[in-house]
């Protein structure tokens, strides 16, 4: 399965809003963290990631975020995700990364 | 005084998954899993947990076989009344496999799993988890 990302820098708040749908797993993870590398290369902001349409993540693809977190980090900006699984905020937990991540309203 | 019975499970069917070590089909991997754990009646929680941690001792071993020349892996899903046992196992190969630190797979399978354990040594990489309904 693929994933696609629809990414928009909303003017008014001055974040990226990014729309994640499909997995991500060791197959595409290295193409999700450019994609998403890329946005931070036009314009270093917070990233707020509605993950409404993520099915899966798996922790390469977690490790594509934590890579993305540090960039954002460098510049003082943050990543937030929302709308997550359950499922995936239970792998996010035994991971940790909700002590690193911003974890916004649960689904 | 009453003594107790240990009644071991009998195993009931395997299904066994040849895969290519190659990202490209823990997808395949993570459909077939799901589709073992639903059917024997898993709840979505436990089908879900089961599902995860296939998927991480996928990519768990193919990071570490990638270059070994290894063509194939197996996975075994072996159905009892009230568990699955899975074992995922490659060969070592002849190639010099690069090793990569993972510390998120391992914790994440010993997490999702009633029981889990991994041993890379001559004989090849072998990762056995199982879980109970």
């Amino acid at each position: 399965m693929e994933f696609n990302i629809v990414s928009k820098f909303d003017d008014a708040s001055g974040v990226w809003q990014v729309g994640v749908e499909g997995e991500i797993d060791i197959y595409n993870s290295k193409e999700f963290k450019k994609e998403l590398s890329v946005l931070l290369e036009e314009r270093s902001a917070d990233v707020h990631i509605n993950c409404e349409k993520l099915e899966y993540i798996d922790s390469t693809g977690l490790g594509a975020l934590v890579g993305v977190l540090k960039i954002l980090k460098q510049d003082g900006k943050n990543l937030h995700l929302r709308n997550l699984r359950n499922s995936i905020l239970k792998l996010i937990k035994i991971t940790d990364l909700d002590k690193v991540f911003v974890i916004d309203e649960v689904r | 005084m009453s003594m107790g019975r240990i009644v071991q499970e009998q195993k009931k069917e395997t299904i066994e998954l040849s895969l290519p070590v190659n990202p490209a089909y823990v997808s395949s991997a993570r459909l077939t899993a799901s589709s073992i754990a639903n059917r024997m009646g898993f709840d979505t929680e436990g089908a879900e947990d089961i599902k995860s941690a296939v998927s991480e001792a996928c990519a768990y071993l193919i990071n570490n076989k990638a270059q070994s020349g290894v063509a194939n892996f197996k996975i075994l899903f072996m159905i009892y009344e009230r568990k699955l046992e899975i074992e995922i196992v490659c060969e070592k190969g002849s190639g010099l496999g690069e090793e990569e630190e993972d510390d998120y797979c391992e914790k994440m399978i010993l997490a999702l799993m009633d029981a889990a354990e991994l041993t890379d040594n001559d004989d090849g990489l072998r990762i056995f988890m199982s879980k109970l309904q």
